[in-house]
């Protein structure tokens, strides 16, 4: 059997786990994996909203932002009931995920600049529903609801989470428009020339981006019990490592929806074991960053390497 | 002369007959005007033909846009036209401009953004206010190396190790904010010095050296850009990266170096902040990596790398802080404004796609 990248994935996240749990003495105690569990209920879905993109050979940049902007939405909207509000916020997510999918594809840029632009309104109009305020939830049952504690690590909100990786799973490797999104990634004229609907998968992929990340920032917002403008602040650091950790090409066309979990894994692990071993904010903002470089490094040496053989082999034929 | 003989030699491998050209129009094409035809000329300048060209028109139509609004601001609103709100206005363009033309070169350069922009501003005010005791020219020359040392690094991963640009600054900005909260432990750190020169000084009334520091900075980058070997090779490098290479551009050199260059920019708008606030504080950096990205994009440099001035991004803050200003004469707050600001990037992102198009026609 060869070993590929979901091994090597495998054994960073259990030798990450390992290491804490010896140098960390409370890293494994229940209360403490529920914590990281719930870390990972948020990181896993972000992951998974950027990841999907990636993979299609884009990136969505206002992935952060529209986790403030859902939060404020569900808090606001659902005091009466937190279904219509996540709903709301579900809604708003899918149609700015079709507004930044159309534009992009529409003007044929990159859809890093149509993002950014969309980053720049949505915290903009997170401040403004805001008003400088932290916004607070009254209905305290169901911030006890999605932090109940099942089978001791779990929660409903973690289990959500799964719950939709299985499905992403299912989505990108069992169905045709999911194998749409890779060939779109690969390469893109390729996949047209093939007969992949191409711009219908590009919308779709960010209309799912935008509506995963708005149930994220919803669901959040919901169990904290509170919304601010700033909920989303750093997340697009964290998830754009945490994907690029479980096996996404930054170039587009790999990675799968066990990478991507296992990413968010390894890294809510890594955060949970730093923070519980005493590291302040900055130093884990320190680390983050240093990880991301270093993968990215990685990926690009093992790309390039990939090309250098891949020339060689073409001089020879 | 001179002009004469880059006609003659431009002019060489196309038109066999040299003779068979008239003088005038070699000085067109050594100006860089493609074909000419003969009886416009005369009617309309070469210069304002060269504005409104298909390249051109959306740096020309936002400078044009920029006037009308002063012009109707001036007419329309009475606050606009105070002493104090025109200086405002002046500082608001200048921090933003100079890091918008740092990020020119990096934009020309077929790299995208540079996102690590406000960070490596904020760390600069970080330095700016610890080394002001040494003195105002120590504090900026502090904040210049500083960016530039930043910007270099970035530069080496995206040019010569082929990182993703926009990861590569994303993981270099919250290293670089990490590094200096441990540094400043998260507290405003207040500089011993005088900075009145650089914070609250003018040469002329209306004309802060701020403004001064800003049009350096721009002249500087347009020379370097248009007028040296190097500037040149980071266009070609965004216009046709494969042909960059291909051509033997010295590829890897163009980008570090415009990394650095930008860099150096962002580090001297962090100056400019922390003079103007007479403190470093890592929130002084907060919006800049949006308004440098908004200026560029409204400013009419081309995403795609290779074509814009830097001047084009000057333009582009000028025209960002003249909005925002109106919006806040208006009595909207800053969270409209960055609505505004948003909705202002994808419409000149639109209109710049629709104006391509219609030039390929």
């Amino acid at each position: 059997m060869r070993i590929n990248r979901i091994h090597f994935q495998f054994f960073l996240a259990a030798a990450i786990v390992m290491l804490f749990s010896f140098s960390a003495p409370h890293f494994l105690t229940a209360g403490n994996l529920f914590a990281l569990m719930q870390a990972f209920a948020l990181l896993g879905l972000l992951t998974l909203a950027l990841g999907l993109t990636m993979i299609a050979g884009e990136f969505d940049l206002s992935v952060g932002s529209m986790v403030s902007l859902a939060g404020l939405c569900a808090v606001k909207l659902g005091q009466e009931n937190p279904f219509f509000g996540v709903a709301v916020a579900a809604g708003l997510g899918i149609v700015i995920g079709l507004a930044n999918g159309i534009l992009f594809r529409a003007l044929r840029i990159s859809s890093l600049v149509v993002t950014v632009g969309t980053m720049i309104v949505l915290t903009g109009l997170s401040f403004w529903i805001a008003g400088g305020r932290v916004v607070s939830y009254e209905n305290l049952d169901v911030a006890d609801w999605l932090e109940k504690s099942i089978l001791f690590a779990l929660s409903p909100r973690s289990l959500i989470t799964l719950l939709v990786f299985v499905l992403a799973w299912l989505f990108l490797g069992q169905t045709k428009i999911g194998r749409d999104i890779y060939a779109t990634g690969s390469h893109r004229l390729a996949a047209e020339a093939a007969g992949a609907r191409v711009t219908f998968t590009l919308i779709l992929v960010f209309a799912l981006s935008g509506c995963i990340s708005a149930v994220a920032g919803s669901l959040l917002a919901l169990s904290l019990a509170t919304a601010s403008a700033t909920l989303g602040d750093n997340l697009m650091l964290q998830a754009a490592s945490a994907a690029i950790l479980g096996g996404v090409a930054l170039s587009g066309g790999i990675g799968s929806a066990l990478g991507m979990a296992l990413g968010a894994f390894t890294l809510s692990a890594l955060n949970n074991g730093l923070s519980i071993m005493g590291a302040n904010s900055p130093t884990i903002l320190l680390s983050n960053g240093l990880l991301l470089l270093g993968v990215v490094l990685f990926d690009s040496m093992t790309e390039q390497r990939g090309k250098r053989i891949f020339r060689l082999k073409q001089g020879h034929s | 002369m001179f002009l004469r003989a880059i006609g003659e030699t431009a002019s060489g491998p196309c038109y066999p007959a040299r003779n068979a050209i008239p003088r005038k129009n070699k000085m067109q094409l050594a100006r860089g005007i493609a074909a000419a035809s003969t009886v416009q000329d005369q009617i309309v300048p070469s210069w304002l033909k060269t504005q409104f060209s298909s390249e051109r028109i959306h740096a020309t139509g936002l400078r044009l846009a920029a006037l009308v609004l002063v012009v109707v601001a001036v007419i329309g609103l009475p606050a606009f036209r105070y002493p104090g709100n025109v200086r405002a206005i002046v500082y608001a363009t200048c921090a933003t401009g100079t890091a918008a033309a740092g990020l020119t070169l990096i934009t020309l350069s077929g790299n995208l953004f540079m996102l690590s922009i406000g960070a490596t501003s904020a760390v600069a005010t970080l330095v700016f206010a610890s080394t002001l005791n040494h003195g105002l020219l120590i504090a900026v020359l502090a904040t210049l190396v500083l960016g530039g040392v930043i910007g270099f690094i970035q530069g080496l991963l995206v040019g010569a190790a082929k990182c993703n640009p926009i990861i590569t600054t994303i993981a270099v900005a919250s290293i670089i904010t990490g590094l200096g909260s441990l540094y400043s432990n998260g507290q405003t750190i207040l500089g011993v010095g005088d900075v009145s020169w650089l914070g609250v000084g003018q040469l002329l009334p209306y004309i802060p050296n701020q403004l001064l520091v800003l049009l350096g900075v721009v002249l500087v980058y347009e020379f370097l850009i248009d007028f040296t070997v190097f500037g040149r090779e980071i266009r070609l490098l965004g216009t046709n990266p494969k042909a960059a290479v291909i051509a033997g551009l010295r590829t890897h050199s163009c980008v570090v170096l415009a990394y650095s260059l930008a860099g150096v920019a962002a580090g001297l708008s962090g100056a400019l902040l922390a003079s103007q606030a007479s403190e470093g504080n890592l929130q002084l950096g907060a919006g800049l990596d949006f308004d440098a990205i908004a200026a560029v994009l409204i400013g009419g440099v081309s995403i795609k790398g290779g074509r814009g001035k830097v001047s084009d991004a000057a333009f582009g803050a000028l025209f960002l802080s003249i909005v925002g200003n109106i919006l806040l004469l208006f009595n909207l707050a800053y969270e409209i404004q960055l609505v505004v600001k948003g909705l202002v990037v994808l419409l000149s992102v639109t209109i710049a796609h629709f104006a391509a198009r219609s030039s390929r026609k």
